[in-house]
């Protein structure tokens, strides 16, 4: 008991570590994956094809390549960024993909009458999104935006790579140099407990948007 | 003279090289009913979404309320109305669906005040009392604060009228607006449209509801093939009709 609380102070600080590039990446990734979404909506080729691309490189190479090039290969081309920045940038460009692909498809999946509809009481096309399509979509893409989100909690463990003290990182020191497990399991504890808040939290939201169905 | 509210001529309109709107002549004047029937894909619904742009047309040209809609230049070139004054005569005329397309996530009330204040920036306070009027004239007050989903279908489509007509149109088009109800919901629905014939609305309904053609309408259009076969009153319509494919028609609704 004394060992896991003696573990308890350095893990803690770690797990603070893991909370800010979880939270701060998923409130980056909201509105500018949004945006993204409706942009490969839009009807401009030109930016379709860009923001296609760009989620095709994006979903398309590993993450941890994608962290690797942040971290190491920008300061050759004389950018060097703080690692926060430099981590928060990889997560929140590879993550703005899976959630602008989420958006895109709940945009998608509300049918063309609601669109004839806004346009037959004369309203413009930002109004007939932000006001008919978007709050629509958001019921609809909550179920596939929760899986999202607890991919992005445990993928925040990458930056274990970047010698940035993480939660994983931090388990992992005390497991090296006192040959103890325990460590990882308090970890799991952690990582197990975000996920349940998440989870939970994301089970109300739908509730909450299911009221109209 | 009445006012000529719609006056269409020749609309011509293709989908994927298909004919299905081969040069219509549509004339409606103020107070006027005109119910446009015909059998499944004789192009009905296009000619409507032509009227009110929701398709634009191939050729021809449209009138609304003397003001020019769409018309064709010396080459053939269609040339709509700029932007804003498009916009202005689309906002004339109100629009049902056979679908309803009611907004789901907003309440009866939220529904009819959404385009009033956001497109019209009508303030509440002035808007509300049109509003709750409608709901009773379509015997709704009751459900204001349901949602679209709590509705029968009769309902849902009262309340689509009543959305529309808090645009105040001058003109209400209609595209089958029964017939994704059940039938003892489509009484209540024709009721209202009857009554709001009454008040001399005009409107333009697409319908397979024969009875309500002839008793409601004073104008009737029967079409077939992207063609106007025949056109004239409830009586020359239904009770002579001149041409074989109009009468191979009623016979085959009846
Ligand atoms: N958006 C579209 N794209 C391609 N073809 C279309 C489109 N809309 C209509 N059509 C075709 O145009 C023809 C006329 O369709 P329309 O919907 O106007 O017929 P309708 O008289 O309203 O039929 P119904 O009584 O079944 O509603 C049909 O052959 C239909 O398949
Ligand atoms: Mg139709």
């Amino acid at each position: 008991m004394d060992k896991i609380l003696q573990y308890l102070q350095p893990m803690l600080e770690g797990s603070e570590v893991t909370l800010e590039i979880f939270l701060l990446t998923f409130i980056m990734v909201l509105p500018i994956g949004l945006l993204v979404a409706l942009g490969r909506t839009a009807k401009c080729r030109p930016l379709q094809w860009l923001l296609e691309l760009y989620i095709w490189v994006m979903r398309g190479t590993p993450l941890m390549l994608q962290l690797l090039f942040v971290y190491f290969a920008l300061p050759l081309a004389g950018i060097k960024l703080p690692d926060m920045v430099a981590a928060l940038l990889s997560f929140t460009l590879n993550y703005t993909a899976y959630f602008a692909e989420i958006f895109r498809a709940g945009i998608q999946s509300i049918g063309k009458g609601q669109y004839e509809a806004a346009k037959m009481l004369g309203m413009s096309y930002s109004q007939t999104m932000w006001r008919i399509i978007v709050p629509q979509m958001v019921r609809r893409v909550l179920p596939p935006m929760s899986n999202e989100t607890i991919n992005l909690v445990k993928d925040t463990s990458l930056i274990y790579i970047l010698a940035m003290n993480d939660l994983l990182r931090a388990a992992r020191t005390i497991v090296q140099r006192e040959f103890d497990m325990t460590p990882f399991v308090v970890a799991a504890g952690f990582y197990l407990l975000m996920t349940f808040v998440l989870t939970w939290m994301f089970k109300r939201l739908e509730a909450y948007f299911s009221q109209y169905e | 003279m009445k006012k000529k509210m719609i006056n269409a001529h020749g609309i011509r309109k293709q989908f994927h090289g298909q004919n299905v709107l081969s040069g219509i002549d549509v004339e409606v004047e103020q107070g006027d009913v005109l119910a446009i029937i015909g059998p499944s894909g004789s192009g009905k619904s296009t000619l409507l979404r032509c009227l009110n742009r929701l398709e634009e047309v191939d050729g021809g040209w449209i009138q609304i309320e003397g003001d020019m809609f769409v018309q064709e230049n010396d080459i053939g070139e269609v040339i709509y109305a700029p932007k804003e004054k498009s916009k202005e005569i689309q906002g004339r005329m109100g629009m049902v669906f056979q679908q309803f397309n009611l907004f789901p996530h907003m309440t009866v009330m939220g529904n009819l005040l959404e385009a009033p204040i956001h497109v019209k920036k009508q303030p509440k306070e002035e808007i509300l009392p049109l509003a709750e009027d409608l709901l009773a004239r379509v015997g709704l007050s009751d459900k204001k604060d349901a949602y679209p989903s709590q509705l029968s279908g009769g309902q849902q489509q009262r309340v689509a009228i009543a959305r529309a007509l808090a645009m105040q149109p001058d003109i209400m088009l209609f595209d089958e607006p029964t017939s994704a109800l059940d039938p003892e919901l489509t009484g209540e629905v024709l009721h209202t449209m009857r009554e709001l014939a009454e008040e001399h609305m005009t409107m333009v309904v697409v319908t397979h509801e024969m009875n309500f053609a002839r008793e409601v309408a004073n104008k009737v259009l029967f079409m077939a093939d992207g063609n106007v076969v025949e056109a004239g009153t409830p009586e020359e319509i239904f009770d002579h009709p001149q041409r074989q494919r109009t009468q191979d028609f009623l016979r085959n609704m009846l």
